[in-house]
This record gives C-alpha cells, sequence and structure tokens, in this order.
C-alpha cells in the first residue's frame, strides 16, 4: 500500500501533473458533487420520520455513510489521478463505481418499500 | 476484434482481483479517458439521484396535491427510474471502459432512452392529473 502511487509523495516544486485539462480536479469536484447530492436526495426522506419512525433514520445512515466513505477517500483519489496522468496509466477505480451504484440502488430499494408499506 | 496480446506485467499497474475479473484482456488506456468515463459515470448518478430525490419528494412533499394512489405510484415510478438508472450506470461505465481498454467503438449508451421514456411517462401521469383534476 505505501509504495503504490497513490501514497507517494508529491513533488514540492513544479506543475504537478501535465494535464491542461485539470482532469483530476474536475474528476475530484465530479465526487464532491455526487456526495451532495446523495446526501441531499436522502435528507428529504427525514419529513418521513413522523410517519415511519427509526427506519427512516437508517436509510439516512447508510447515505451519510456513503457519502463519508467517498469523502474520506477523496484525497487519495485526487492523489491517484494525479499519479495516474503523471504514469500515462491509472487502473479504473471499479470499487469506488460499484459501491456507489450499489448505494443509491439501496437508497431506491428502501424508499420504495417505505412508500409501500 | 479485441486484441490478443497483453502487455507483460511490468507494464501493468496493480490492479484490484476485482478489475481484473471484470476488465479482462487488452491494454491500460490513457487515464484521461479513464477519469473522463469516471465523471460521465458520476453524472449519471447524480441525475439517477436527482430523480430518487423526486421520488421521495413526491411522497414525502405532495400529501395536499395528489390523491393517494397518484402520489405513491408517481414516487415509485420515480424511486424505480432513479434504481434502474444507477445500476444502469455501473453497467455503462464497466462497458465503456472495457471498450476503451480493446479498443472499440464505445457502445450506444442504453440509459439515455430508459431516462427518456421514464420522465415522458412521468410527465404524463403529472398532467393528466392536473387536466383531469
Amino acid at each position: 500500500m505505501d509504495e503504490s502511487p497513490a501514497t507517494a509523495p508529491l513533488p514540492d516544486d513544479g506543475p504537478l501533473h501535465g494535464d491542461p485539462g485539470l482532469q483530476p480536479e474536475r474528476t475530484a469536484l465530479a465526487w464532491g458533487r455526487t456526495v451532495l447530492t446523495l446526501i441531499a436526495a436522502s435528507a428529504m426522506s427525514l419529513r418521513w420520520l413522523p410517519d415511519q419512525g427509526p427506519f427512516v433514520l437508517a436509510m439516512f445512515g447508510l447515505t451519510i455513510a456513503a457519502g463519508t466513505g467517498i469523502y474520506a477517500t477523496q484525497r487519495r483519489r485526487y492523489r491517484r489521478s494525479i499519479a495516474g496522468i503523471r504514469a500515462g496509466r491509472l487502473a479504473p477505480d471499479v470499487a469506488a463505481v460499484f459501491w456507489t451504484a450499489g448505494a443509491c440502488v439501496a437508497l431506491g430499494a428502501l424508499g420504495i418499500w417505505l412508500v409501500l408499506s | 476484434m479485441p486484441p490478443t496480446s497483453t502487455p507483460p506485467p511490468s507494464s501493468t499497474p496493480r490492479r484490484s482481483r476485482f478489475a481484473e475479473k471484470l476488465l479482462p484482456g487488452g491494454t491500460e488506456p490513457d487515464p484521461r479517458f479513464t477519469l473522463a468515463n469516471e465523471r460521465t459515470f458520476l453524472a449519471w448518478i447524480r441525475t439517477s439521484l436527482a430523480l430518487l430525490a423526486g421520488g421521495i419528494a413526491v411522497e414525502a412533499f405532495t400529501s395536499d396535491v395528489f390523491a393517494e394512489p397518484v402520489r405513491r405510484g408517481l414516487s415509485v415510478l420515480l424511486l424505480l427510474l432513479g434504481m434502474l438508472l444507477s445500476a444502469g450506470s455501473a453497467i455503462r461505465w464497466l462497458r465503456v471502459e472495457s471498450s476503451l481498454r480493446s479498443n472499440r467503438p464505445l457502445p450506444l449508451p442504453l440509459i439515455a432512452p430508459l431516462l427518456a421514456a421514464g420522465c415522458a411517462v412521468a410527465a404524463a401521469v403529472v398532467i393528466a392529473v392536473v387536466v383531469l383534476a
């Protein structure tokens, strides 16, 4: 883990990477916007709290956990994409994509269950 | 046709076992393409989250506007559409990444017509309810 490009120290001087499209920045911001949308979407379900009880809190907790997970790995993700641009190759982040999609599917499934129950 | 030759192990970055299984063969694409694919996935996820938020909002905030069957139906329709789009966006991401690895043309976005048709149905339901009311 410590030897991987994602955790290697970045140089103190000079440009961090040679990509004029600023793709690492834009990708990190896209993840950040996704966290905000995820929390905002599930926060609306708190309106169900008086009727549905603690189950709504579990649903909200799931998205808070997913959002915290994404936020906690933001720094690692940003450094990893910079290292990828510098090295000319970047392994796809399969786990992040599938966890995020899975959290959204779970949010929808819990929502449907609450609406129909 | 995917290329049959794989690069020597020394030139490939360490990939997770999961990634090896889901994205076998080919070569690592330009990292900018991988990042662009990731951002496109996230844009689709935000679209699906907007639908999920819409579904939650319809159920939570429109009890004075819609009768209960309409409210529940519309909410379930939007939530279901959001779920399908979330799962579809991950599949789309995988298919695009696979095409990038093997230098094939990008696949057609099947989730785009799904989104359009689903939103059209939801809008039609709202219009019908408003006109009939």
